[in-house]
């Protein structure tokens, strides 16, 4: 693997997102306005259905606001035409998919560095609580398969009409089994009773949706993005 | 070209014979010759309906995602309606499954869906899937690139069915805490001859309604193609 | 099979963008050394031929060869020999100038002392460190250039690479074109310019070579 190339895409991304930040701050404002909007939707006083709904949500939340991220993916490369700059090159286009992936996920962490804290802040005060380490764990091993699949499926959106509408089409019935595991791995923690081996099996299974889509989209991507 | 036409033409219409016999004696048979369930009596016939449509959208995805896979190694411009043609009649014979699938539900639970199937929830997934398969069809045009990225996603959804039953099966304390057991498949003969008979109706039904749509798409084309060529640009 | 000293071969190459063709049988030989302007009205096809030529699509039907590779087969092999001036500066804006040539030193593998001296050919060593987004038209078709040119290409194509230069802009395109030991593809709507510098020309009209 031509490591300087990798490292030089990745970089790329950090700083234009640095400089410019499109889509960090937009996702941290997304994502704690959707809080709110659950609370209030929810019902005041104690939330309806205890934390074990209220941790389902976040991982909604986490899911909708990635879109976010996704969305604008390939955006700077196709509004100032520089695919053809990358494509000319001759570098490897999974590597091109690789390095995309590697910066969206430090990007999907960073909004969850501000997005859990507010998240306990908002709900998880009064009732009994997930496990925080396999609340982080699940958060990482969500964030490496929505960074992979969704920068495959972010090439495949962008190609056609409606591409807004598009992405998240075509990326939620993937979304829907991560969540599940998820949602599963982390409730589970709330009651004492769930053993280690019920949230190891989940937390696994994360891992195996992450290789499966990790190694899809390093054999798709080149189909994707070469005219 | 003429030959092959011919040809094909016959498989099309064999399919259809076949699909024409086999129908109505796989619903002989389901109304007629096998006897009523134990439990829930005449009603329960619904699952020699809801399981074979199941199990054909299962295989017509499979047959359309494996001419995904051979379009994307060869390029072979043909093998993309090869695969676009399964998948179209995989919506139809899942929102068939979907149907009957939430009837087998009010027959064995008493509502209209059944949050603790496995199978049930996995296939609405695959559905969702299927939908939005199309959405992206629809939205890029006709040409190689419409092919090509048809073909990715086709082959992603292979990932996602054994990521999606897995899912489901792990995520059974989440969507439905109180199982009740699944009836099981504890057939007898007549029951399991019938089963059979049934699935092979389907089948066939779904191979005439493939070489028939595939031959109609393929016109379709070869038109598209004379005029093109009548408008003397290549 | 094509003879080292051929460059560029195309036999009836076909470009297809859904039903349209924009490239409809171009037969085109282009031997090393040889400088070969494409002229022709917009939409001929120009730049998708350039496209093609820079492996960044990939041919409908035909065959093509860039300096002895088979496209697309073995474009991967082609890559590292050409240098490709497309319409836009293909840089990014929120870099600074300095910043994109360090990618592509990184994705074509030169190394990163290849940037200062690239910088100063076009006459930017003292913009290294403004970013792209303030540059004027023609200051990003130099940088252009210099990103182009930075891994030492065998084959360098262009298109329309006159369009909004300045006259210091130009003096500086004669100087780059005129360098020896490259094959050089332009096309242009100003073939009188690249007088003394062209070695042929080859019109295009509507996806085809025009006779």
């Amino acid at each position: 693997m031509n490591r300087r190339a990798f490292v030089a895409l990745v970089r790329k991304d950090l700083v234009l997102e640095l400089r410019g930040s499109e889509v960090v701050l937009a996702m941290v404002t997304f994502v704690v306005a959707s809080f709110v909007l659950f609370r209030f939707g929810l019902g005041g006083g104690r939330t309806a259905g205890g934390t074990r709904a209220a941790t389902g949500l976040l991982w909604v939340a986490i899911v909708f606001t990635a879109m976010l991220a996704l969305a604008r993916t390939f955006a700077r490369e196709r509004e100032h035409a520089i695919w053809d700059g990358l494509l000319a090159a001759p570098v490897d286009r999974a590597l091109i998919w690789l390095a995309r992936s590697c910066s969206t996920f430090v990007f999907l962490v960073a909004v969850q560095v501000v997005a859990l804290p507010a998240f306990w802040l908002f709900f998880l005060q009064d009732g009994p609580a997930p496990d925080y380490g396999v609340l982080i764990a699940a958060a990482l091993l969500a964030d490496i398969g929505i960074a992979a699949l969704g920068s495959l499926v972010a090439g495949l959106a962008s190609a056609g009409r409606a591409r807004e509408v598009l992405l998240p089409v075509l990326f939620l019935p993937f979304a829907i089994p991560l969540v599940l595991g998820a949602v599963s791995a982390t409730t589970g923690t709330i009651s004492p009773q769930t053993s280690g081996l019920h949230t190891l099996e989940r937390l696994g299974y994360l891992a195996l949706y992450d290789t499966v889509f990790v190694l899809f989209g390093w054999g798709l991507f080149e189909f994707v993005v070469e005219d | 070209m003429n030959t092959t036409a011919a040809a094909r033409l016959d498989r099309a219409t064999c399919a259809a014979l076949v699909a024409a016999v086999l129908m109505p004696v796989a619903l002989g048979l389901i109304f007629f010759y096998v006897p009523n369930d134990a439990d829930q009596g005449f009603s329960q016939r619904i699952f020699y309906f809801h399981v074979p449509i199941a199990m054909t959208t299962y295989a017509l995805f499979a047959w359309g995602a494996l001419n995904a896979a051979r379009y994307l190694w060869t390029g072979d411009m043909t093998l993309d309606l090869r695969s676009y043609v399964p998948m179209h009649l995989g919506v139809i014979f899942g929102t068939l499954t979907l149907v009957t699938g939430s009837f087998w539900a009010k027959v064995s639970w008493g509502t209209w869906w059944y949050w603790g199937s496995t199978e049930l929830n996995t296939f609405l997934i695959i559905f969702l899937f299927y939908c939005a398969y199309f959405m992206l069809r629809f939205s890029v045009d006709p040409g190689e690139k419409r092919a090509r990225y048809s073909a990715v996603y086709a082959l992603l959804g292979v990932g996602l069915i054994p990521v999606s039953v897995l899912a489901v099966h792990l995520g059974q304390d989440v969507i439905h805490p109180i199982t009740f057991t699944d009836h099981g498949a504890n057939m007898d003969g007549s029951m399991l001859f019938t089963f059979l008979m049934a699935l092979a109706a389907m089948l066939s039904l779904a191979v005439a309604m493939y070489l028939v749509e595939l031959r109609g798409k393929r016109l379709d084309e070869q038109v598209t193609r004379l005029r093109r060529l009548a408008e003397g640009t290549r | 099979m094509p003879s080292l000293e051929t460059a560029v071969l195309c036999d009836g190459l076909v470009r297809r963008f859904g039903e349209r063709a924009a490239l409809a049988g171009v037969d085109l030989h282009v031997a090393e050394g040889e400088f070969v302007l494409v002229t022709g009205p917009n939409g001929a096809g120009k730049t998708t031929l350039l496209r093609v030529l820079a492996t960044v699509l990939r041919p409908s039907e035909g065959a093509v060869s860039v300096r002895g590779h088979e496209l697309p087969r073995a474009a991967d092999r082609a890559r590292p020999g050409i240098g490709y001036v497309a319409h836009g500066p293909l840089t990014y804006p929120g870099l600074t100038a300095r910043e994109n040539l360090e990618l592509y030193a990184a994705l074509y593998g030169v190394s990163a002392d290849q940037i200062g001296p690239a910088l100063d050919r076009v006459g930017l060593d003292d913009r290294g460190r403004d970013p792209v987004s303030e540059f004027s038209r023609g200051m990003s078709q130099r940088l252009a250039l210099a990103r182009a040119c930075l891994h030492g290409p065998s084959l360098l194509l262009l298109d329309e690479p006159t369009a909004g230069l300045d006259a210091d802009g130009r003096e500086l395109l004669r100087e780059v074109l005129a360098e020896p030991g490259r094959t050089v593809i332009v096309s242009t709507h100003e073939p009188a310019w690249f007088e003394g510098l062209a070695t042929s020309e080859m019109p295009i009209r509507a996806g085809r070579v025009a006779a």
